[in-house]
């Protein structure tokens, strides 16, 4: 994606007013906008287009958002979704991202909340894919395992093929951009997820367990993934001696 | 509420622990029975074995039946009276009856009363799943029209447009208003229907004229989103039935038809009448989307939303109250369609007025035409 074409963004909700206005605000931030009304048509739209960003209303006729989401994440696909929805507890956003989703907005939200948020997401992944653009970058070696940031797999040290999602691999990469130096849980919420999000920073450490299993040779002594009492996580790409 | 739960489920925890106590304490008094009767039976052996020691010492038989009353001694063999062994297994018998009868009772009594806390608890469980479902159901239904009436004012406030831009989203302020302001009247319909707090009048009614009157305030909204309403009622037509009732009644089944034609993209809608039988039918035909047959008796469920229209958003109140309010009026109401994509139509039926009121005389001539 260059810098100069605007970010085309698909919204998917089947209120024909609510997409109005959302679309034209989107318009006027000078994203590039499609609509789609219907869940199936969202997924097939994707199927042929490439976007930025989808904004997805949980429920929708067809399939219901979080089925077009986690079909779309079965697919490979790894477009960022912001979900608009009109359950809001934090028990229904868990469920959300828990579907791959980025980021999730309870109706009815505030304009420039969801503009925000919007450019939010796609800083991050703005950042993420220009963290990861050339050859130097785009790969991580530690401890026997390599990992492929472009294409989010990785070879563990015992030869074993691994499938990162999006946010395991924001988090290596975070940490692997600030090898050796501490990184706290919020920054890391922050740099992958957006504040305010999750109801915890334990997901986090969640996301950390996942790393160590994968690629840690004894996850319950990690030797790259080192946590930091009270404040973070240190990554290590020689490994602790 | 949470109260008389605690209650019943105190009381069925209390019925519970004595259907417990009922059955150690009917153990309990049947081991004790046998230990008695084991203990009568010794008794009475030692007595006989006493008294064949006496005999076997020498004394006479009277004189041992003296000293030990219950023993009889024949042939120099001392043995026991056969009426004292008869009491003690008649003594035993009668015991275990009384038990089996008056534990049976009492099993039976606790049984009769658990079943009754349990029916209670699960009956006011789903009452309560309803209600919160319904709750949970409307305020759901209220933040997509919220949302789209605050995004639109927000983007007023932000953006600032000329008045000519503003029309657009002062018309969708308008129409989510509108939206809102009609699930609140279904609503409150259909709480007041379920309270059974309505007082229907039954008079005799021109159908085309109040057909007419809600063709009017939809016509508009119609045309914008390319839908054609054709209403072809013989005026004599005259049916029983409440003003507002009829006029909810229409106006629900054509706001259904109009939401199913919008979400096809445009259409037409056809409504025609007919009297038979002393009774006057309402079709209302389509061409939207439709839907599946099977569904055909669920429409008229609460909160049924097939939701096959896009951009439609209702409470699954509309049909509902259609269903209740034809049911008050003596009436029918039927839906049907071939399948998704098919169109539907849906037939409201009513009393004819009879002969002889001034309005009905029409309806009269009509029929014998």
């Amino acid at each position: 994606m260059s810098a100069a074409a605007p970010a085309h963004v698909l919204v998917v909700e089947d209120d024909a007013n609510l997409a109005a206005g959302v679309m034209e605000n989107l318009r006027a931030e000078g994203y590039e906008v499609s609509l789609t009304p219907d869940g199936e048509q969202a997924l097939t739209w994707l199927t042929s287009h490439v976007c930025a960003l989808v904004i997805l209303d949980v429920m929708l006729p067809g399939a219901d958002g979080l089925t077009v989401c986690r079909t779309l994440r079965g697919r490979g696909n790894t477009t960022p979704v912001l979900f608009l929805t009109a359950r809001g507890d934090p028990a229904d956003r868990v469920r959300g991202l828990e579907a791959g989703g980025d980021d999730y907005l309870a109706k009815p939200f505030h304009l420039e909340e969801f503009l925000l948020r919007v450019r939010a997401i796609l800083r991050r992944w703005d950042w993420y894919r220009s963290a990861s653009a050339t050859a130097d970058t785009a790969m991580l070696r530690f401890g026997g395992n390599e990992v492929d940031f472009r294409v989010f797999r990785a070879r563990a040290w015992t030869g074993e093929a691994q499938e990162l999602t999006e946010k395991e691999a924001m988090i290596l990469k975070v940490l692997a951009e600030h090898a050796g130096q501490i990184v706290s849980r919020e920054d890391l919420l922050e740099r992958v997820w957006g504040y305010d999000v999750f109801p915890s920073t334990r997901t986090v450490d969640n996301f950390i367990l996942r790393l160590r299993k994968r690629f840690e040779k004894d996850p319950a002594n990690p030797r790259h993934f080192l946590t930091v009492w009270g404040v973070g996580y240190r990554f290590l790409t020689e490994g602790e001696p | 509420m949470k109260a008389t739960r605690v209650f019943q489920l105190t009381a069925l925890v209390l019925v519970v622990v004595s259907a417990v106590q009922v059955g150690w304490w009917l153990f309990d008094q049947h081991a004790y029975t046998v230990e008695k009767v084991r203990a009568a039976r010794a008794a009475y052996a030692e007595q006989t074995a006493a008294a064949q020691a006496l005999l076997d010492s020498g004394a006479s038989p009277e004189r041992v039946q003296q000293l030990l009353p219950g023993i009889v001694v024949s042939g120099g063999r001392a043995a026991l009276a056969p009426e004292l062994t008869q009491a003690l297994t008649t003594e035993e018998h009668r015991r275990y009856r009384q038990y089996a009868w008056e534990g049976a009772f009492f099993m039976l009594a606790l049984a009769a009363c658990i079943t009754v806390i349990a029916r209670a608890l699960r009956a006011e469980t789903q009452v309560h799943e309803q209600q919160s479902s319904f709750l949970a159901m409307v305020s759901h239904q209220f933040k997509t029209p919220l949302a789209s009436l605050q995004l639109s004012l927000e983007t007023l406030t932000l953006r600032t447009p000329s008045p000519q831009a503003a029309r657009p989203l002062i018309d969708r302020m308008l129409a989510d208003l509108a939206r809102m302001e009609q699930m609140v009247t279904q609503i409150l319909e259909s709480a007041r229907l379920e309270r059974g707090r309505v007082d229907l009048k039954s008079e005799p009614l021109q159908l085309a004229g109040a057909v007419a009157r809600v063709v009017n305030q939809l016509e508009e909204r119609a045309h914008q989103e390319r839908i054609s309403i054709a209403s072809d009622i013989a005026p004599a037509l005259t049916v029983v039935s409440d003003p507002l009732a009829l006029d909810v009644v229409v106006r629900n089944v054509l706001e259904n038809a109009l939401a199913a034609v919008k979400g096809a993209g445009g259409g037409r809608i056809t409504l025609t009448a007919r009297a038979s039988d002393g009774e006057v039918e309402l079709e209302v035909t389509d061409s939207g989307v439709g839907f599946a047959p099977a569904e055909g008796l669920r429409l008229f469920q609460k909160f049924t939303r097939l939701r096959s229209g896009a951009g439609y958003y209702g409470t699954g109140l509309g049909l509902y109250i259609v269903r209740r309010l034809m049911e008050l009026a003596h009436g029918r109401v039927s839906a049907h369609s071939d399948g998704v994509g098919q169109g539907a139509s849906v037939r409201l039926t009513w009393p004819a007025a009879p002969a002889g009121a001034s309005a009905a005389q029409a309806a009269g001539q009509e029929l014998s035409s």
